[in-house]
């Protein structure tokens, strides 16, 4: 107990003099070894926008290739950003196959028809597999924000999911769907006492236990195709068990508030507002290293409402002329106002070894979809100096075709992760390294 | 009824001969589909010709070889890919290589024709079950519909994912997925549900609220008429003092331009205001006005708190202003909670405003919400509402009609419950000499066993949630709070969350007739079965087919039968797509939420007819009735219909009305909320109506854009499609259907000439002559909907087999595959035999092996 008090003490007192960022996340056992880690973990972000951009204008032209090219004039805010960022052109899963899902497949490449018999497949993303690597000092292994949308609007052009995020079985995995839950989630301390909150994992564990007492007692009646279908069970009790170890770990680390503290967001933010809102509260995460692992899954519907668009996402994605492509070009720009906001954020955030957040990130802003229903040239923007890529460029593959897997891979392997491939990737990008 | 159960009878011992014979028709009926799915020898000149320079199986350009491709499209899963990348490829434009040889249009066509209609038989063939059903976990709406039944509370399952996006019916098996996250929601919902069911509180004491509108609203406008008057005497003080930039803070305005905005505020929205408040029925009551700022007069009632259920009614007295249009005269019944409203019912207010009349309208307020009521005008999507009122002032200077004047309005509630309208009781009453042990035990397990529908859980587990009770029970819970743990357990294990059908093997057997008990109800109310069914089942009688065809009878005309029409009839016709576009009210002003929320019901509502009143499917395609309310015959423009109840109307016998393709729904869900699409429409017609469905649209074929910046109508538009052998293959198949619909405009009602806006706010109209002739399979040409609509009824074995399939997939759970062809066809021709009757349709099923068995 006593040695307890005393790291709290001291993780409590690094807050009064200067952010050290990484230093909550070591867990108990690695306090010994913290004066040998100086350089600043690597983290990563993905921004899924849904529906696809306004086609004609998002892209720079594609003879315009290299540094100097014309930036284009709907992303405008991006601008002074230009030397840290890239455009890609020429990415595309190829085997993504719906018109309504910006989503879905983005970060995992999954062919939806691959299984016999099943008319879904998915596979896991591209941020789960960072995340397995990435995620293990911190209290939260991943972070998936995913702003909430009303029922109706066709999910805005994401599609089936429940956050930009799937498992290792190809399930997905659920996000937080406001600013204020995500506040909680990553800020909140409890004030229940900490044998209470011990006293509440051993009872969360025990429900556990008796769920799969019945889960065993099926296993053994039913067939074996039904025994695979039921392994989806059981598999998600053995993943709540994993976060409640996790939890555990870390049952006696007060959260790490960031400074300056971010105050409590309101319950009535939604779309433009939101994304501003969840941004800062992303920075925040890092700065207190709670994750290294995000993804948020960006609103369109209540996003073009709150810009005063008086028509939804869907009709907007089918555009034509008139109405709908003002609200597309105006969406574009909004949401390019919101990223260039989020590196200047991250550019201003320092890490202790004198770098910033935005030195060590992985960000990016995309979507499955390029345009309408097109699935082929997914618009992809890039930035940040977390995977060493050189920046400051718009590169036009030379193969139409090349797999985004194949940016996801790069990203992988630049955070330093150990994968030979991901998805249907051939090999990383070299352009992307090479100045 | 004797004549009936014969029939059925007869069909039985037909299912049982043909299930005899069913393991080689299965076989005859794959290599048949199989030949179907051969791609003819003939193309292989178009690969020779034009692809195999790269792509042989020496140079193997991109890793494709199509040299050794088998011309057998279901060889397996990754020869039926290689021939979808041909097909994408070159649909796509993007094979052969520019600098290539080009193929000729007509080869294209042909070879395009070819694989996209074997592709289609392909996948049809490779996502075969193999007449596996498998074991499947309650979707959303069954989970909750299942929760009810058991505690008598309907839970919020907002957590929970929305089992329809993933998959064509929310009740396949093989796409109902499971992850950590759920099994935690699963948990919260049973437990919040647990303690409204349990810790239910006595009925709050009924109160009525009285709300004079005039109190809010007279004060409220004044106070707007009065600060719009100083905007404006402020303004002409400033113009008076020159109006310039410099001297407009003295003025109380930021800037000229600010103050110019400011003074055209006035104009638009100071005379409405006024017109209002000098109105002298207005000093007594409210006049439903819609304002710019401060959108609708809209009679919000006090909030009706989570610890008050039960039944509520709203009273309210108004009078009409007898002028203004009809579609005025309706009050719109809205409940909100947070951010979101239900719509929930219109009423139409007959009486004059001089003898003004009393309306009630019932509400039923579940517990765990808070929620308010309110009362508004009919109400439009987005910003149509505002934007209508635009353009009804420059017509009238004080924008859209009032249409209804409120007397008083009234909440009276909740309304006292009739005894035998109780919730079903979780918890028995505990005998005297019976230990708190041995009761709590006994509680547990009478719980699980109903709520795993029948079946015993296992004596483990049955031990640990006695453990997971005494554990806490020890801490000095009371015992009522300490049981919602171990109960909400129960409702998040995999007995109850899964329909469990136990098996030594994967050999198909028989079902039990508890099993039985469970399929059938989940297949009509998707719920679980009541005390009759199962007591039938373990009776052991429920399997005796007159005594099925009895109860198959008895659930289809139980209320909760209606739960299988929605779902099955919104999955079937896709109608999804109604909510897709938004309709802007500028060009739709007719086409508001009410009848867009009428459109979809009133399909439920003439398949509900239809079944219930012993009509043919017939009725579906053409009919000389429609089944509406008043709020639709108004849209339809049919006299006479008084009453917001769904009734059958007889049509006048030149009406386009009656039948799917005449319905406002059919013809809204293809358009894209401004133009009808003939695509989209005669794509649906295929897929539908005549179950002949066109191979899916390619992803990644350029728009056509050639015809984007000139006006055209919209069968000009569709022109481009002929153009190009790749969309030509199949459009020149799908468009001639929706030039038939053209009629139809994208919200449905009937026009002779098309209207094309275009320019700034749709200042410029363009008009075309519709030809709505044009054709469909071989030789049906037809001059007029009229003539469409007739052939199409022609073809009701189609559209019985296309009801067939769907009724095969959402009642078994599984695609429907090619082992399932022997059934479909048994079931349409029974139904055949009984005037395509939809109830003969859903017995036939029900009767049938495979619905028997596992």
């Amino acid at each position: 107990m006593r040695k307890n008090l005393t790291r709290r003490a001291v993780l409590r007192s690094s807050t009064a003099t200067i952010a050290l960022p990484f230093l909550e996340s070591f867990g108990f056992r690695k306090f010994a070894s913290a004066a040998e880690q100086v350089k600043s973990p690597k983290r990563m972000i993905w921004m899924g926008m849904g529906f696809g951009v306004t086609a004609d204008k998002w892209f720079p032209n594609k003879e315009d290739t290299g540094t100097d090219y014309a930036f284009p004039s709907i992303l405008k805010p991006l601008e002074k950003h230009r030397d840290d960022l890239s455009f890609i052109q020429h990415l595309m899963h190829k085997d993504s196959q719906d018109g309504h899902s910006g989503s879905t497949f983005w970060l995992t490449g999954a062919n939806r028809y691959a299984v016999p018999g099943q008319s879904f497949h998915n596979s896991i993303s591209v941020d789960q597999l960072a995340a397995e690597t990435l995620g293990q000092d911190t209290r939260f292994t991943s972070i998936q924000l995913c702003a909430r949308e009303a029922a109706d609007s066709g999910s805005s052009g994401h599609g089936p999911g429940l956050s930009l995020a799937w498992n290792r079985q190809g399930k997905p995995v659920s996000g937080l769907g406001s600013p204020v839950e995500a506040f909680h989630r990553l800020f909140s301390d409890e004030s229940t006492p900490l044998a209470e909150r011990q006293a509440r994992l051993n009872e969360q564990r025990s429900v556990l236990d008796t769920v799969m007492s019945d889960a065993k007692f099926v296993q053994k009646k039913v067939s074996q195709s039904d025994n695979e279908k039921l392994d989806e069970y059981l598999q998600s009790v053995r993943e709540i068990e994993v976060r409640l170890s996790k939890e555990e770990q870390w049952l006696d680390v007060e959260k790490k508030q960031p400074d300056p503290a971010v105050i409590e967001p309101g319950e009535s933010l939604v779309g433009y507002e939101e994304m501003g809102v969840m941004a800062d509260l992303m920075v925040a995460a890092m700065q207190v290293d709670a994750t290294r692992v995000l993804t948020y899954r960006m609103p369109v519907d209540t996003m073009i409402a709150s810009l005063g668009a008086g028509i939804s996402a869907h009709t907007m994605s089918h555009y034509s002329h008139g109405e709908r492509r003002d609200v597309s070009e105006m969406r574009d720009l909004y949401n390019a106002k919101f990223l260039a906001r989020f590196i200047d954020k991250l550019k201003a955030s320092r890490e202790a070894d004198g770098s910033t957040l935005f030195d060590n990130t992985t960000l990016t802003m995309g979507t499955n979809l390029f345009s309408v229903h097109t699935l082929r040239n997914c618009p992809t923007l890039v930035a940040g100096g977390g995977s060493g890529f050189v920046h400051g460029r718009h590169l036009v593959m030379g193969d139409e075709k090349t797999p985004l897997c194949n940016l996801w891979l790069s990203q992988l392997k630049g955070s330093g992760i150990d994968v030979e491939s991901f998805g249907d990737s051939t090999g990383v990008i070299d352009e992307l390294v090479e100045a | 009824m004797q004549n009936q159960i014969a029939g059925w009878l007869a069909l039985f011992g037909f299912a049982m001969s043909s299930f005899l014979s069913c393991a080689l028709a299965e076989e005859d009926e794959r290599a048949g589909l199989e030949a179907e799915a051969e791609m003819p020898e003939i193309h292989f000149d178009v690969l020779d010709k034009y692809c195999l320079e790269c792509h042989d199986s020496l140079t193997e350009k991109g890793e494709v070889n199509l040299e050794d491709l088998s011309f057998s499209l279901v060889k397996n899963i990754e020869t039926a890919e290689t021939w979808n990348k041909v097909l994408n490829a070159i649909n796509s434009g993007e094979m052969p290589p520019e600098d290539e040889p080009q193929i000729s249009a007509n080869e294209k066509t042909e070879f395009l024709r070819d694989l996209s209609e074997r592709m289609v038989i392909a996948r049809s063939v490779l996502s075969d079950s193999g007449g596996v059903i498998e074991m499947r976990r309650l979707n959303r709406r069954e989970y909750a519909n299942t929760l009810e039944d058991l505690l008598g509370v309907r839970p919020d399952v907002s957590l929970l994912p929305d089992d329809q996006a993933s998959s064509e019916f929310d009740t396949m098996g093989a796409s109902l997925f499971f992850s950590s996250d759920q099994l935690e929601q699963y948990l919260k919902t049973a437990r919040n549900t647990l303690e409204l069911a349990l810790n239910a509180k006595a009925p709050a004491e009924s109160k009525t609220v009285h709300i004079e509108p005039e109190d809010i609203f007279v004060p409220l406008y004044a106070d707007l008429a009065v600060k719009r008057l100083d905007t404006a005497s402020r303004y002409y003080q400033w113009r008076a003092n020159g109006g310039s930039d410099d001297i407009a803070k003295e003025h109380g305005f930021l800037d000229g331009w600010q103050a110019e905005r400011s003074i055209n505020s006035f104009k638009s929205s100071y005379l409405p205001l006024e017109k209002w408040l000098t109105a002298p029925e207005n000093r007594s009551g409210a006049a439903m006005m819609v304002t710019i700022k401060s959108g609708f007069t809209s009679m919000k009632l006090p909030q009706v708190r989570a610890w008050q259920p039960g039944r509520y009614l709203i009273r309210l007295r108004a009078g009409a202003y007898e002028d203004d249009p009809e579609r005025f005269r309706f009050l719109e019944f809205v409940r909100k909670e947070g951010q979101n409203s239900t719509r929930l019912g219109w009423r139409k207010v007959n009486a004059a405003l001089k003898n003004p009349e009393i309306i009630e309208f019932e509400i039923d307020h579940a517990p765990g919400v808070d929620a308010i009521y309110q009362v508004q005008k009919r109400s439009h999507m987005d910003r149509g509402d505002k934007n209508l009122e635009a353009v009804y002032r420059k017509e009238n200077t004080y924008g859209t009609p009032w249409g209804i004047w409120i007397d008083w309005v009234e909440l009276e509630g909740p309304l006292p419950v009739e005894p035998n309208e109780s919730s079903p009781s979780i918890i028995s009453e505990k005998p005297k000499d019976q230990s708190d042990d041995d009761y709590v035990r006994g509680v547990l397990r009478d719980f699980a066993v109903i709520a795993f529908r029948g079946e015993a859980p296992g004596g483990e587990f049955l031990e640990k949630l006695f453990a997971r009770y005494s554990a806490n029970r020890k801490k000095g819970q009371e015992m009522k709070d300490v049981l919602i743990g171990p109960l909400a357990i129960v409702l998040s294990s995999p007995s109850f969350l899964y329909m469990v059908e136990s098996a030594e093997s994967d050999e198909s057997r028989d079902l039990t007739g508890n099993e039985l008990a469970v399929r059938l109800a989940y297949f009509l109310w998707s719920s679980p079965p009541d005390a009759e069914l199962l007591s039938l089942a373990r009776e052991g009688k429920l399997k005796k087919p007159e005594v099925l065809a009895e109860q198959t009878g008895r659930l289809l005309s139980d209320p909760r039968s209606d739960r299988f029409v929605r779902s099955f009839a919104y999955q079937w016709l896709e109608m999804h797509r109604l909510g897709m576009f938004a309709f802007a009210g500028r060009d739709f002003p007719t086409f508001d939420n009410a009848v867009r929320d009428c459109a979809a019901e009133e399909i439920y509502e003439t398949f509900s007819t239809l079944m219930h009143e012993g009509l043919s499917l017939k009725n579906f395609l053409k009919s000389d009735f429609v089944v509406v309310n008043d709020v639709l015959a108004g849209y339809y423009g049919l006299d006479g219909v008084d009453g917001h109840h769904w009734r059958k109307v007889a049509l006048p016998a030149d009406s386009p009305r009656g039948g799917l393709l005449g319905s406002v729904a059919v013809a809204a869900m293809g358009s894209d909320g401004q133009r009808s699409s003939p695509v989209e429409r005669g794509a649906w017609v295929l897929r539908k109506l005549l179950n002949d469905p066109p191979p899916p649209a390619p992803p990644n074929v350029p728009m056509l854009s050639r015809f984007e910046d000139e006006i055209l109508s919209v069968r000009d538009l569709q022109k481009a499609h002929q153009e190009q052998p790749q969309c030509a293959q199949c459009h020149e198949k799908i468009d001639p259907i929706g030039y038939g619909m053209e009629n139809l405009d994208a919200a449905g009602m009937w026009r002779d000439i098309e209207v094309v806006t275009s320019g700034r706010k749709g200042s410029t109209k363009t008009e075309f002559a519709i030809d709505p002739a044009g054709s469909f399979g071989q030789g049906n040409d037809f001059s007029n909907f009229f003539e469409l609509r007739d052939e199409v009824a022609e073809e009701i074995d189609g559209f019985a087999m296309s009801m067939t399939e769907a009724l095969i997939t959402y009642g078994l759970g599984r695609p429907f595959g090619f082992t399932d062809h022997d059934l479909a066809h048994e079931i349409v021709s029974h139904a055949s035999g009984h005037d395509y009757k939809i109830e003969e349709f859903i017995h036939a099923l029900i009767q049938s092996k495979a619905f028997q068995s596992k």
